[in-house]
């Protein structure tokens, strides 16, 4: 039966070529889109993580639902020495946060005050790369670097002078000055508004949080060891007051917004597909069509109804394999050059708040066993119908065909 | 000698755009183990409507069809294709060979469906085809042979899963005199050899001499049921 499958493929060639090319063109459109999809939000996914949120946070229990100036991580040192010998961890940076009001001249703003520690964001983040003007901390005390956004809103610049109104965590009001030493850009325009970034001493000192830190955010070696890293470093510090939680939480939002977008991408696969299908279904019909008195001849020799279904779902299951070969050979080759060429976008578009100008696309395993999948699945799927109706024919009637 | 085929009644009645047509109006007939038998008549006489009911490849509307002492409609679909590959052998006009298996490959088809090894399938392939004269042509394609040629493995086919009775529907309408008389004779002689029970659907003078029975219908009815000596 197998035998007979296999060399119906070559008896009508052309038609054999012309579905196979519908495969295959199917294929190759479908893994580059995945690729596409995976090369563009990997790229998302790394400058949302990497240049800002980290791969994982720590946190006091509960912060990240309701933050509070008075949920602090004790000890963070230690902590972030357990956590740098986690296999697996490339960087950690601790960081506090509070509002308040931050004034220059006769122009006052609502600000996030953000302190960091400038040896550790700079080796987590790349925060040096952020600064657009001026320059970044020194060694010396009450440096301010404030986000592009906010520096236009105060009119403030480099050597200028902050004030910020904040509250302690011994209840009473703090204020302090600041000398402006940087502009940064960090790529997300809403916290470019409101970030005033000091040292983190300066912060601890303005907050009165007694070396207490916010977070911990942690830049793990490769994004797809998030979660086995995560489950360590929660193993390694053991604390039930601390919460470890991977990016995918952090920014609950910005990741069900992109899995959002991946729907949009499944449907328009899955239109590609259905007329990959039509398109197969028309030829096997075609083809069940012309081999009537043949079926029926199989038939009367004692050929059981299901061997002749086997016969139709079989030639088309190696016309589909024979695809899947060549379309992954074409799609892997596409998604390949567009992962080192990528395509400049006419004009740059902003994703969470990432401005990005060129995109680029994946090799991955999905975007090659999905669409391997998908043509397999529907080619046998539109098969179904042809090789039921060959399974029924009555040899009588059949052999009475020409 | 046992019954091979017993009809009782057998009608059927085709629908042709809403209008009823009887192609066989209650036959019934009895054949013989060992017969080499001729359903003769003029066209639309239902020879081959009969053919394919007591073959099981056609349902009748009505009546019963005893073959080696099965009844066919007590049988499912699958029961009747294994009892069609391991009881009857067909020969047909058009040849019918699978264009895509070569002539051993066509042979032995049917032993590949009752599973027998493939040492013996290759050797009962090889002793048919000597006796069929077309030893050495086992690796040609269909395509690559004559009418004539062609007919033979048909019957080649037919007959090497050794069948107790081969059904034949105008195996010599698309030959030549020549190469049909061959044929016929060599089916005789395996009639005579084995036993094997012949029934022809016919309109050729040539395979009627040679019929030691004949069945005449008319308006799907037996005229005339004629049993000649050898």
């Amino acid at each position: 039966m197998l035998k007979i499958a296999f060399r119906n493929i070559f008896r009508q060639r052309r038609r054999t070529v012309l579905t196979a090319l519908a495969m295959i063109v199917g294929f190759t459109l479908s893994s580059v889109f995945i690729g596409w999809s995976d090369g563009a939000y990997s790229d998302i996914i790394s400058m949302f993580t990497r240049n800002r949120i980290g791969h994982i946070q720590v946190h006091r229990a509960g912060y990240l639902d309701k933050p509070s100036l008075y949920d602090v991580i004790e000890g963070y040192e230690s902590i972030g020495e357990k956590i740098a010998g986690v296999d697996g961890v490339e960087a950690w940076t601790p960081r506090i946060y509070s509002a308040g009001l931050g004034s220059v001249g006769d122009k006052t703003m609502g600000v996030q005050i953000i302190g960091v520690d400038v040896g550790r964001e700079v080796k987590a983040t790349q925060f040096d790369r952020k600064i657009t003007r001026g320059a970044i901390f020194s060694d010396a005390a009450r440096e301010a670097i404030l986000g592009v956004g906010l520096a236009r809103i105060l009119k403030a610049d480099v050597g200028r002078e902050i004030v910020l109104v904040t509250q302690g965590t011994d209840g009473a009001i703090a204020n302090d000055l600041y000398t402006i030493i940087g502009i940064a850009k960090s790529g997300d325009k809403a916290t470019d508004r409101m970030a005033c970034y000091l040292h983190i001493n300066d912060a601890q000192d303005l907050l009165v949080l007694n070396g207490r830190v916010h977070e911990i955010a942690v830049i793990a070696e490769a994004l797809d060891r998030v979660p086995k890293i995560t489950a360590a470093i929660e193993a390694q510090i053991n604390d039930a007051k601390l919460e470890v939680s991977p990016w995918q939480v952090v920014a609950k939002s910005f990741y069900r917004a992109m899995q959002a977008d991946r729907q949009g991408d499944l449907i328009g696969r899955m239109i590609i597909m259905l007329i990959v299908a039509i398109g197969v279904l028309n030829t096997v019909l075609m083809s069940v069509l012309e081999r009537t008195r043949e079926y029926g001849v199989l038939k009367a020799m004692g050929t059981k109804p299901s061997q002749i279904f086997g016969v139709v779902v079989a030639e088309v299951t190696f016309i589909a394999l024979g695809s899947i070969i060549i379309g992954a050979m074409c799609g892997a080759s596409l998604n390949y050059l567009l992962s080192i060429y990528g395509i400049s976008l006419p004009q740059e578009f902003s994703y969470g708040g990432i401005v990005f100008q060129t995109m680029y696309a994946a090799v991955t395993v999905r975007s090659l066993a999905i669409p391997a999948v998908t043509v397999l699945v529907s080619a046998i799927f539109v098969s179904l119908f042809p090789a039921l109706r060959a399974a029924r024919i009555a040899p009588a009637s059949a052999m009475r065909t020409h | 000698m046992a019954p091979v085929i017993v009809t009782e009644g057998v009608t059927r009645v085709y629908s042709d755009d809403g209008v009823p047509v009887h192609a066989l109006r209650g036959i019934d007939l009895t054949i013989e183990r060992g017969e080499f038998a001729a359903l003769v008549g003029p066209s639309g006489s239902g020879k081959t409507t009969f053919l394919n009911v007591i073959s099981g490849l056609d349902t009748p509307t009505d009546g019963k069809v005893w073959l080696n002492g099965k009844l066919l409609s007590r049988m499912s679909g699958n029961a009747l294709s294994d009892f069609r590959r391991d009881n009857i052998g067909f020969v047909f006009q058009a040849y019918n060979l699978i264009p895509v298996l070569t002539v051993e490959e066509n042979i032995e088809y049917i032993m590949l469906l009752q599973k027998i090894p493939k040492a013996e399938r290759h050797e009962r392939v090889l002793a048919i085809l000597d006796e069929v004269g077309l030893g050495g042509m086992e690796s040609r394609k269909p395509t690559q042979l004559s009418g004539g040629q062609q007919q033979r493995v048909a019957i080649a086919r037919a007959m090497v899963s050794q069948p107790a009775t081969i059904m034949a529907d105008e195996p010599t309408a698309n030959l030549d005199s020549k190469i049909g008389a061959e044929l016929l004779d060599m089916m005789y002689r395996l009639n005579m050899q084995t036993e094997m029970t012949f029934i022809f659907s016919t309109h050729d003078p040539m395979v009627m001499a040679r019929a030691r029975r004949l069945i005449t219908l008319k308006d799907g009815q037996i005229e005339r049921d004629e049993v000649r000596s050898p």
